[in-house]
């Protein structure tokens, strides 16, 4: 059996009095896309985040033997005095890998905006810089946060055909939170629907196509039934 | 300004009507009022209206001016020049670590903010008398009561501007593993600077406040001292002379300032008082 | 006066009205008691210390409003006369001149003291000998005051300038403290504060002339001068009262002066021994001892250049009060 990149398991994790998540387990293979599908405030952001190391304090236990685990926000939080490629290569501080940064500018698409600054980019290609430095590290894992809620419709489809040619690219396995039932079954592998708070994976979701997907495929039209009706069983929607 | 056209044979090399660039008409504009007050000053101590004794006409400060130029002036503008560079750097530079420290630390700004909040109410004229009674009459306290005037907009606005960061470029960091240092080096320093900018400008026109008080109490030299000179001589004329080339010297730091701003800060996208480009 | 209707613009009528009115005041001879009088008071001047005392000038203006103001030197007294903080100043003589000289429109009309009142200080362990010795040192001076120009006249005397020393400008008080602290080298020390540096900390006087000493006048200003000759012959015979008891009552002058100015007798006493209040009349002596003094203020460039100084004494010294004074 392939060895798990990622093997979290939460007993419990509360915020104050409430308890946001109980008994979740999850594993995570190399070259996986796994969604984390459910209602805003369901608690999926902070498991995301606990996978992350940015909450530390949980009952349960994170088995990581991915070593680099990147982060996708769900706003692109670029450091607006810098300039793209500086921004690419932030975590390396002034000596980062120009050549590198250069070819990862041109596979997210946004060749010749090397030196632009923050400021004079639209939404989504703030977004591909995120991705960008995301990618930086050469991730094993890339962890999304909603990654695609906050641009319009069309450009989210072309965001996330590049986020799944990146992935095959380099080989990365994918953990992303999102509150789109189309965009948790067009990317992934397996879709876990989460309920509300305190909530759990109520249910997992196989989804066996190859990639490229077409979007009119019946199979996720079919998927797409079967969560929402998981949905609404879980007083969701 | 001229529209292009493509089906239009090439326009004749005529020379164009001289128009003035934008930002001369920029400037233009500014010296409008200025120059107007200073027509009407002039002539209304001209018909008699203003008493010269009290309110000297421009053209007499322009003339006292010209003479201050080739005597001592530069002695006394180069004495307050340095006094105020002094006192400025010392007191910001003081502000800056401060704020620092109080900005990162809760514990640091429970034990220190209290007293400053106490100090920064003390108004400035207050300072003299305790400065000159401890440290004498002499460049020193001067220059210390300059450094307590550059201090406190310098710190308030530093602490303002760490506390303002958005929390989101900080976990950037945070997710990156960074240390303390490296955080404060790579997101916390840049992301306060524009707070930090105002502090210093702000600083740097109190600093040349407290020059002006610190020379009008015991100086030997400076523009202060000039002013004061004026006032004890029965010289309206002085008076005014040192208080449009302070105006000036204070202007021109000021300018110094903002245009290191402008330069450090080119990547902020804020509105900058106007609607669309026109 | 002009019946109402005969004009058809009223704007005319209201205008011609009030030029009518308005030269009314010229065409009254009488003056009427003003309103307020407002006079300086110094340690300084022992006679306006007796005058405030006892009220001579409340009691000959009982319509009046009398207030007074505590000078700290003659650059403050003449600041306010400028401003119209006072109508009527206590200042050197010298120090009125520098001021007309530079534009203000002041007028002298009485002598309060001939004093030896200033002299350059130095700390009673000090070793300088002479005002030669004072180059490049820290004297303490109130500019546009008696100790000022008496310093500079020492200081050119001994073949120096101003820019040859150090001039710290400092208040009376303020540059008394500066010498016993050690932060100044000498003091152009003025009466009392410097009869008390003598008596209290031991300070020497350095150099010594009563030649550079200027005498005190009371100045208002040139408009006053000529819309209240009247209540300046009043204050000045209330003035004259005060100078007489000063002179028949020395004892009580120290004790009062003393007591005005929080000094220790011994202090007062001191000053007292060097004030002459006999004269109180501008002659021409004075205008001629005044432009005997007055090259001084151009060589050192106080006043604006090409000012004729002689010319600005003759208009600042108004002789004609003497008659009053005279008759007391």
């Amino acid at each position: 059996m392939p060895e798990h990149l990622l093997d979290i398991r939460v007993e419990r994790k509360t915020f104050a009095a409430t308890t946001v998540l109980k008994n979740i387990h999850l594993q995570l293979q190399p070259r996986e896309t796994v969604s984390l599908l459910g209602p805003s405030g369901c608690g999926k952001s902070t498991l995301l985040r606990i996978v992350a190391g940015l909450e530390k304090d949980f009952q349960g236990e994170l088995r990581n033997t991915a070593g680099e685990v990147a982060f996708v926000f769900q706003e692109p939080r670029l450091m607006p005095w810098l300039t793209v490629e500086q921004n690419i290569g932030f975590s390396a501080d002034s000596h980062y890998d120009k050549t590198w940064v250069a070819q990862l500018i041109e596979e997210v698409g946004l060749g010749g905006f090397a030196q632009a600054l923050p400021k004079a980019l639209s939404g989504g290609m703030a977004q591909r810089v995120a991705i960008a430095r995301g990618l930086y590290s050469r991730p094993q894992v890339l962890l999304l946060d909603e990654p695609f809620s906050a641009v319009d419709a069309f450009t989210r489809m072309k965001l996330q055909d590049l986020l799944l040619q990146l992935a095959e690219r380099h080989a990365i396995a994918l953990l992303l939170v999102t509150h789109d039932v189309d965009e948790a079954l067009y990317l992934s592998d397996r879709v876990l629907v989460m309920d509300n708070r305190p909530s759990s994976i109520r249910q997992e979701l196989a989804v066996e196509l190859p990639h490229p997907r077409d979007r009119r495929d019946p199979l996720l039209a079919r998927l797409k039934a079967l969560s929402l009706t998981e949905l609404q069983r879980a007083h969701v929607i | 300004m001229t529209s292009k056209s493509n089906n239009l044979p090439a326009p004749l090399a005529l020379p164009a009507p001289r128009r003035l660039s934008a930002a001369w008409q920029l400037r233009l504009k500014g010296l409008a009022l200025p120059v107007l007050i200073i027509l009407l000053l002039e002539w209304v101590v001209r018909i008699g209206w203003l008493p010269s004794y009290q309110m000297p006409a421009p053209s007499e400060v322009a003339l006292t001016l010209g003479d201050l130029a080739e005597g001592g002036l530069w002695k006394h503008i180069s004495a307050s020049l340095l006094r105020v560079l002094l006192g400025f750097a010392i007191g910001a530079s003081l502000a800056l670590v401060f704020a620092a420290w109080v900005g990162l630390s809760r514990e640091a700004e429970a034990y220190l903010e209290p007293t400053f909040a106490g100090l920064r109410s003390i108004p400035s004229l207050a300072w003299v008398p305790l400065l000159l009674l401890w440290l004498g009459i002499d460049e020193t306290s001067k220059i210390v009561l300059i450094a307590i005037g550059a201090f406190f907009p310098v710190y308030l606005n530093g602490v303002a501007a760490i506390r303002d960061i958005d929390r989101k470029l900080v976990e950037v960091g945070q997710m990156y593993g960074f240390s303390r240092r490296r955080l404060v080096r790579r997101i916390l320093l840049p992301a306060a600077l524009p707070g930090l900018f105002t502090g210093l400008r702000s600083g740097m026109s109190l600093a040349w406040m407290f020059l002006v008080a610190a020379e009008l109490i015991a100086a030997t030299k400076g523009l202060g001292y000039l002013l004061s000179d004026g006032r004890e001589t029965s010289r309206p004329d002085i008076v005014l002379a040192a208080i449009i080339v302070l105006a000036l010297l204070g202007k021109l730091s000021d300018g110094i300032l903002a245009a290191l701003e402008k330069r450090f800060l080119a990547w902020r996208d804020t509105f900058n008082g106007q609607s669309a480009e026109d | 006066m002009k019946p109402t209707f005969r004009f058809p613009n009223l704007r005319y009528l209201l205008s011609a009205c009030a030029l009518a009115l308005s030269l009314q005041p010229v065409a009254q001879a009488a003056e009427t008691p003003p309103a307020e009088v407002h006079l300086d008071y110094a340690y300084y001047s022992p006679v306006s210390l007796v005058l405030k005392h006892f009220g001579f000038l409340e009691q000959a203006l009982p319509q009046t409003k009398v207030s007074w103001v505590l000078s700290q030197g003659s650059n403050r007294s003449l600041e306010y006369l400028n401003s119209g903080g006072v109508d009527f100043a206590s200042s050197a003589s010298l120090a009125a001149v520098l001021s007309r000289a530079n534009g203000s429109p002041i007028k002298s009309v009485y002598v309060y003291s001939r004093a030896e009142w200033t002299a350059l200080v130095v700390r009673k362990d000090s070793p300088y000998k002479t005002v030669a010795d004072l180059k490049g040192k820290k004297i303490a001076a109130t500019k546009g005051t008696d100790p000022y120009l008496f310093t500079l006249r020492s200081l050119q005397q001994a073949g120096l300038t101003k820019d040859d020393v150090e001039l710290v400008h400092l208040q009376h008080p303020d540059g008394r403290t500066a010498l016993e602290k050690g932060d100044v080298d000498a003091w152009a020390g003025l009466d009392p504060h410097m009869a008390a540096s003598e008596v209290q900390a031991g300070s020497r006087l350095l150099y010594r002339n009563t030649n550079f000493n200027s005498y005190g006048v009371v100045s208002v200003t040139d408009t006053y001068a000529k819309e209240h000759p009247h209540t300046i012959e009043t204050v000045l015979s209330a003035y004259e009262k005060a100078r007489e008891w000063a002179v028949k009552n020395p004892d009580e002058l120290a004790k009062l002066l003393a007591a005005e100015s929080g000094l220790p007798l011994e202090v007062a006493k001191l000053q007292l021994s060097r004030t002459d209040l006999s004269s109180p009349q501008l002659t021409a002596k004075d205008v001629l001892a005044s432009k005997a003094a007055a090259p001084i203020l151009v060589s050192e460039e106080l006043v604006r250049r090409g000012v004729n100084v002689d010319q600005v004494i003759d208009q600042l010294i108004d002789t004609g009060f003497k008659e009053t004074v005279a008759r007391e």
